[in-house]
């Protein structure tokens, strides 16, 4: 009894620090979703359409972004580009955060929207052509929409994994869920798992509906 | 030639040269450890998920939810600071971080596993159990055989992953890969040489996997299309 007592005294005493944290992590996390879906979207639809070099510039980028862990691109994006001394840069931890993490979405988003383009059959463009849609009307009317929903359930595995990445930014500092908890956690070092347990308790609020979200998507996609 | 040590002085990256061969080595050996380790692990709770029982797969449900559903940074602290007071300091960093990557890899084998049994038509299993085999049998002579063609690509993708994940454990003060950048920064104050090597180091290592995925694609025959990346 005693031991709930104490533990809900450091939960009711952390509660505006943690809950700011999860704000920040909930913005952060959304900013890099967007940016980083319409990075993508652009990139898949042009890595589909069969330009040469565009296509070996996108799959470099691809292969860099997806071949590096999350850890490294924070980084680079934060301490090596400021050390070039070109003023725009010169990124604060928050921009650097946002940034990077949408670069880092955007490389997953493009493969997923390009092989969603690609699994279309090939007779829904055709047919749309020889209705005498041009090139771009036929992608807008006819392959993207059908494209879209093939995306939902990958799409809703990545903002997961991005979400999850948020985490990271913790070591440059930008005051996101974990490292209020470890702020938290030098004030109060005797509840140190009990503080990082509650951290993973909001994490897991915030994830578990978009993958529960994701495993239907799947399912209704396969019946 | 001086021009271009401005931006990226190849002497002091020289100096360091060992070092970072060194941290490629452990990276690449943490990463088979767990690999190994969470397949082992992954087949158990694969099945456990499968099971009729109710308890049974329950429980093995809500490690693989809880687990995907918070970020491995989480667990590496959980498990750093939670296990000594549990059973005293008896593994080091290194064991940690492994004990740690592999808690949270095994879910996502468990999952690929999963699909791949479940992948294999229903008839298979009536079959094996028509011609007097038994549950253990009919799993590993039938099912396992033909699953494991169609995991391979998602299973080179998740160790891509884990790979990648590895890096994180320079955070607990594990000597690999990143730990190496982290700790030539430290000595030097030049982010980008410490930094761009790093990165550089990790895609000769993400090359390499291509490459050897690709070949073992070719030579098992199974999947025409590439989901490893």
């Amino acid at each position: 009894m005693e031991w709930i007592i104490a533990k809900w005294q450091v939960l009711s005493s952390l509660s505006p620090f943690l809950l700011d944290g999860f704000l920040n992590t909930f913005e952060v996390s959304m900013f890099a979703i967007i940016l980083g879906s319409i990075l993508g979207a652009v990139l898949g639809i042009l890595d589909t359409l069969n330009y040469r070099i565009l296509g070996i510039i996108i799959n470099t980028y691809l292969h860099i972004f997806r071949g590096t862990p999350y850890l490294v691109q924070l980084y680079v994006i934060y301490f090596v580009l400021p050390s070039t001394e070109i003023s725009w840069l010169q990124f604060d931890s928050y921009s650097a955060a946002i940034i990077s993490l949408s670069v880092y979405t955007g490389s997953y988003v493009t493969a997923i929207v390009s092989s969603a383009i690609l699994s279309v059959p090939k007779g829904q463009e055709e047919a749309a052509r020889s209705c005498g849609m041009s090139k771009f009307q036929a992608l807008y009317y006819i392959v993207i929409p059908q494209a879209i929903k093939l995306t939902i359930p990958a799409m809703a595995n990545i903002y997961v994994t991005v979400i999850k990445c948020t985490a990271i930014l913790s070591v440059i500092g930008l005051t996101e869920l974990t490292r209020q908890g470890e702020t938290a956690i030098l004030r109060m070092p005797s509840d140190t798992i009990f503080i990082y347990f509650l951290i993973a308790i909001l994490y897991f609020a915030y994830c578990y509906p978009v993958l529960r979200f994701a495993n239907w998507a799947e399912k209704r996609l396969k019946s | 030639m001086n021009l271009f040590i401005d931006y990226f002085n190849f002497r002091i990256v020289s100096e360091y040269t060992g070092m970072f061969i060194d941290g490629i080595i452990s990276t690449v050996w943490i990463s088979l450890i767990c690999l190994v380790l969470s397949l082992f692990f992954g087949v158990f709770v694969a099945l456990m998920r499968m099971s009729s029982i109710g308890i049974v797969w329950r429980i093995a449900s809500s490690y693989i939810e809880f687990i995907r559903a918070t970020p491995l940074l989480i667990q590496i602290y959980i498990i750093y600071y939670g296990l000594p007071e549990l059973i005293g300091n008896v593994f080091n960093e290194l064991q940690t971080g492994i004990i740690a990557l592999t808690i949270h890899t095994t879910p996502y084998m468990a999952e690929i596993i999963r699909s791949g049994i479940v992948s294999v038509p229903r008839s298979q299993n009536e079959a094996a159990m028509a011609v007097g085999m038994n549950k253990i049998q009919t799993m590993y002579f039938i099912i396992l055989p033909q699953a494991i063609a169609k995991l391979i690509s998602p299973l080179l993708g998740q160790s891509i992953v884990l790979l990648k994940d590895t890096s994180l454990l320079s955070i607990i003060a594990v000597f690999e890969l990143m730990g190496v950048g982290l700790k030539m920064f430290s000595d030097t104050v030049i982010a980008t040489e410490s930094y761009m090597t790093t990165a550089f180091c990790y895609l000769i290592i993400y090359l390499m996997m291509l490459i050897l995925s690709g070949y073992i694609q070719r030579y098992l025959g199974g999947n025409t299309h590439n989901q490893a990346h």
